[in-house]
């Protein structure tokens, strides 16, 4: 089952920002990374879903309904974490989270004690007093009380210190586990690599691909350095499945598709000083997108 | 209810406050009166005296403010205007200040829908113009009751409260209609006032000169007026049918384009 359905969805500001044409499914159970660079239309498109904004053209469902028709239903069961996270002044964190459990039909009390002693949060605080840490901690918490079956995130790791960002990693991987779908969007690829099934590439606005993780890891490229005694002809590794090649001085570095027999059979031939070949990390690999665009 | 009772509790503080200053207004108007009656010299003459412009200006016209209602009438005008301001900002505020604090990607991904978001609004800030009648009224009846020896005024002043709630309702839904409608929501209880303040100019320009008398349906102002609402005159029915009228078509518009616009987040 998809729980979110995006179909050509567009939104257009004026001239500059907005986002064009967007599709992509999220199914049920999935953890769905959606990167890219800052300003590229994820917080667009999250809004959209919510229907904090509408779509010029195109539709979108969350659990089969329209996002827009059925909102209300469909929020009671979307817990969101906004990238900047703003309350009411005045007010301690206890009483947020109770205000914002209070449009729930259910007891949230429990989950909020438990929720906050695993993210070492103070209850008692005011808000106005927190960090930019802990305020992101009190998001948290209040997007996860309710134990929504979908949880949307708009770059949630902004703010928490690594050890943190590990516990909160855990705590969405349990939550996943119990059955909840996330949507994760982020512009560091590491965290997305971390914990996502699936990602979907958008860069000005436009979906440039949706991958599985596991398909862009072994997409068969391999990373190669090498240092050699005495340097090497310029197009010593030239050919197809080549690219990237840059020669300086010693050392050779290039990223290859293809039979490795080929290259190994090269690299025999050398007097080689040292090697490295290593799985190019997503980084590399989203370069490759996005100057395929470019 | 969660949503109205957090609003009727965030908007405790600065409630109290409006009400302590209608209260030291009534307090310092009817003090002055005091000194003006005391002094011998009868208010009446002095204003004979004054410029048609100037007595306009300051609202003297057609009261006989040698006595405590008349008096009162002026005062009146002052406490509308207050009340008014307090109604619009107010009204303009409550919807937009989630868009100005930026807590609208908090409440409005919850469960609920903006049309009971604006509801619950509406009503706490009804309930807040009404507190803010009724301290008016309690203050006016007692302060007044001092110095109008034997006259009861308290039904005129009864009177001039409900033409003054008529006017709070309207520019209530007035502010919240230009802060549904306008997508920079910090500037909304600004324009909100500014609105309000165009038409009681033009409510003194209608008292300076008579031949533009016809406008007088354009500025709340001119609706329920001290000199025709007390002595036993009464809430005119045309302009209770307007007043009403206006607040239903500014409800319509503060749900109907809150409902339809994106939000500014």
């Amino acid at each position: 089952m998809n729980v979110i359905e995006i179909k050509n969805l567009t939104k257009s500001y004026g001239k500059s920002r907005g986002i064009t044409d967007i599709s992509f499914t999220v199914e049920e159970g999935e953890i769905f990374g959606f990167i890219g660079p800052n300003g590229a239309g994820k917080s667009t498109t999250i809004r959209t879903l919510l229907s904090l904004i509408y779509p010029t053209s195109g539709s979108a469902m969350i659990f089969g309904k329209d996002c827009i028709q059925f909102a209300q239903e469909i929020k009671r069961e979307i817990g969101y974490l906004p990238s900047e996270v703003f309350y009411y002044d005045n007010m301690k964190v206890k009483d947020l989270l109770n205000y914002s459990a209070s449009f729930y039909k259910k007891d949230c009390r429990k989950r909020i004690k438990e929720l906050a002693e695993i993210m070492d949060l103070d209850l008692n605080k005011k808000i106005d007093d927190l960090s930019l840490g802990n305020k992101k901690k009190v998001g948290i918490v209040q997007g996860l009380l309710h134990e929504p079956k979908l949880i949307i995130l708009d770059e949630p790791t902004s703010g928490l210190d690594p050890l943190m960002q590990q516990k909160f990693f855990d705590l969405l991987e349990a939550e996943n586990k119990k059955g909840a779908t996330i949507l994760f969007s982020s512009h560091i690829l590491s965290e997305v690599q971390r914990l996502c099934n699936r990602v979907a590439i958008i860069k000005e606005g436009k979906i440039v691909a949706v991958e599985k993780i596991s398909t862009l890891q072994e997409n068969n490229y391999k990373k190669f350095k090498l240092q050699t005694k005495s340097p090497l002809p310029n197009d010593y590794f030239q050919q197809a499945g080549t690219h990237n090649l840059i020669v300086n001085g010693n050392v050779t570095s290039f990223m290859f598709r293809g039979d490795l027999n080929h290259i190994v059979k090269k690299i025999a031939e050398l007097d080689i000083a040292n090697l490295w070949i290593e799985e190019p990390d997503l980084e590399e690999i989203f370069m490759h997108y996005y100057e395929k665009e470019a | 209810m969660n949503i109205f009772l957090k609003e009727v509790k965030s908007h405790r503080k600065s409630l109290i406050f409006w009400c302590i200053g209608v209260f030291l207004m009534v307090v310092s108007g009817m003090s002055k009166y005091e000194a003006y009656s005391s002094s011998g010299q009868s208010m009446n003459d002095l204003l004979k005296d004054m410029p048609k412009s100037l007595a306009a200006v300051l609202g003297f016209n057609d009261l006989d403010v040698s006595k405590p209602s008349g008096y009162y009438g002026l005062l009146f005008l002052y406490l509308l205007l207050m009340a008014t301001i307090h109604a619009a900002m107010l009204g303009a505020t409550i919807i937009a200040k989630e868009e100005r604090d930026k807590t609208s990607e908090f409440l409005f991904v919850k469960p609920v829908s903006r049309n009971m978001i604006i509801t619950a609004k509406l009503l706490a800030a009804f309930v807040n113009i009404v507190t803010f009648n009724l301290v008016t009224y309690g203050s006016s009846v007692v302060l007044m009751g001092q110095y109008a020896k034997g006259g009861d005024i308290t039904s005129d002043i009864g009177m001039t409260m409900a033409g003054m709630f008529f006017l709070q309702v309207l520019f209530m839904v007035l502010g919240s209609a230009i802060a549904a409608v306008k997508k920079r929501p910090k500037s909304a209880a600004s324009l909100a006032s500014a609105v309000l303040l165009l038409t009681y100019v033009l409510s003194v320009a209608i008292d300076l000169s008579p031949n533009i008398e016809g406008l007088k349906y354009l500025t709340p102002f001119k609706y329920f007026e001290a000199k025709n609402v007390m002595y036993g005159g009464g809430l005119d029915a045309v302009f209770v049918v307007i007043s009403i009228g206006l607040t239903a078509a500014f409800s319509i518009i503060t749900y109907v384009c809150y409902q339809k616009r994106d939000l500014a987040v």
